[in-house]
């Protein structure tokens, strides 16, 4: 099982504490490492900004990435996170309210490994992260580490 | 007579014939000018118009756009808050259960179950205006398998009703399929729904053909409604029925409206309460199949 932390891209304070509390009570002891939209979650992911000096190459066990943030959303994080060689295979799933086609298209078009739509209910959403994070940090065999 | 008068007199008469042909030419002329002018005044006319209706398209463009940021800030930003009220009223039912009285566990259960309702309310209105802007797709198509397949559906949530389908073998039609399976699984859902206190439903889906069109119909033995109220079944979030007899948010109806009216249809129905409700609908256009 893998150790690396999940990154978790997401704008709502409180969508943030509901994934966090959901994660942990799925029984995953992976970091979560929040970033509060689209620049920061690239920062963290290419080690520049806020996360200067970060090896790019620790890419983290899986993305959370919301789609509507301000200044740069889900959607263009995940063009740009596919045009780079570093993260070009990295584990992203979408995890947002919409329920709209436009934005399902538009994730798969952009490379997002899996999309699901956050569902009201606490005990649904806790179901699905368990079933995500479970998926992807045990059962899932991540791609090798690019060199 | 002599030769110089006869020829002064055949030039009166081609002189008055002259100022006669003169007169008619002037007088057409003068049609003409009035024809021409009302033919400036009708382009005139014309170009007003169609800047009218190069405007009113604009507008309409411009509103079709305002309707899908609006749906679409409706499903993402409305819905972000009914999450945190139904998560964080869950999460404390969880952790302080023991702590709670009834009283106290009761309401923190209403707020989330409220939440969890205007869920349910956005993403039905969200399906409405899905159905506004979507194309239609006509084509050739079949509504039986269509019909029976949402049937299937339906059986598989209570495979232990006693319920009796009739559906007519070939019920063709020029339409949109991926639309009239909405249209379908809205009736015949309801159907199933409103026939549910019944110890045997019968739900039938059929096609008449009366003198001047063809008309569907899907009818059931259910619960049934009173027709003074038939103005505001296909409105949405409009209800006949208590939610506590027959859950529902009021939208089904208005979306199977949509869609038949999407096809240049009519929808409308006849009930009495206690003995079943029927569902009419035509589809324009459709093909005859002998």
């Amino acid at each position: 099982m893998t150790t690396k932390p999940i990154l978790l891209v997401e704008d709502t304070p409180d969508d943030a504490e509901l994934t966090i509390m959901s994660l942990k009570q799925s029984g995953l002891v992976n970091e979560v490492v929040l970033a509060e939209d689209g620049v920061e979650a690239l920062d963290y992911l290419f080690g520049r900004g806020k996360y200067e000096g970060r090896n790019a190459k620790d890419t983290p066990a899986l993305v959370l990435l919301d789609i509507k943030m301000p200044r740069l959303d889900g959607i263009e994080v995940l063009q740009q996170l596919r045009a780079d060689k570093r993260t070009s295979v990295l584990p992203v799933v979408v995890l947002t309210t919409s329920s709209e086609d436009v934005d399902l298209a538009r994730a798969y078009e952009s490379g997002a490994n899996a999309y699901v739509r956050k569902p009201v209910s606490l005990a649904q959403f806790q179901e699905a992260v368990r079933q995500l994070g479970l998926f992807w940090i045990l059962t899932n065999e991540p791609p090798k580490a690019p060199r | 007579m002599s030769s110089s008068s006869e020829k002064h007199a055949a030039e009166a008469i081609e002189n008055a014939e002259l100022k006669a042909q003169n007169a008619r030419l002037q007088a057409a002329a003068k049609a003409d000018r009035i024809a021409i002018d009302d033919l400036k005044e009708a382009q005139r006319h014309i170009e007003i118009l169609n800047l009218d209706l190069e405007g009113r398209n604009r507008a309409l463009e411009a509103l079709n756009k305002e309707l899908e940021s609006f749906s679409y800030a409706v499903s993402h930003d409305l819905r972000s808050p009914l999450r945190s009220i139904h998560g964080f009223s869950e999460a404390l039912t969880q952790s302080a259960a023991s702590k709670l009285s009834r009283d106290e566990a009761a309401w923190l259960q209403k707020i989330s179950d409220a939440a969890a309702r205007m869920d349910r309310l956005t993403e039905d209105l969200l399906r409405l205006s899905r159905i506004t802007r979507s194309e239609l797709k006509r084509e050739p198509v079949d509504l039986a398998p269509i019909a029976r397949d949402v049937v299937h559906e339906l059986r598989q949530t209570d495979p232990e009703r006693n319920a009796v389908f009739a559906i007519s073998d070939s019920l063709t039609a020029e339409a949109d399929p991926v639309l009239m399976r909405v249209a379908l699984a809205n009736l015949l859902g309801n159907a199933w729904k409103y026939t549910g206190r019944r110890s045997e439903a019968l739900i039938s889906f059929t096609k008449e053909r009366r003198p001047d069109q063809t008309v569907f119909c899907v009818r059931d033995n259910g619960a049934g409604f009173d027709m003074a109220y038939a103005s505001k079944l296909f409105a949405p979030f409009q209800r006949l029925h208590s939610a506590r007899e027959y859950p529902g948010s009021g939208v089904g109806l208005a979306c199977v409206a949509r869609v038949i009216h999407k096809h240049g249809g009519r929808i409308w129905a006849d009930a009495k309460t206690g003995e079943g409700a029927a569902f009419f609908f035509t589809i324009p256009g459709e093909i005859c199949v002998q």
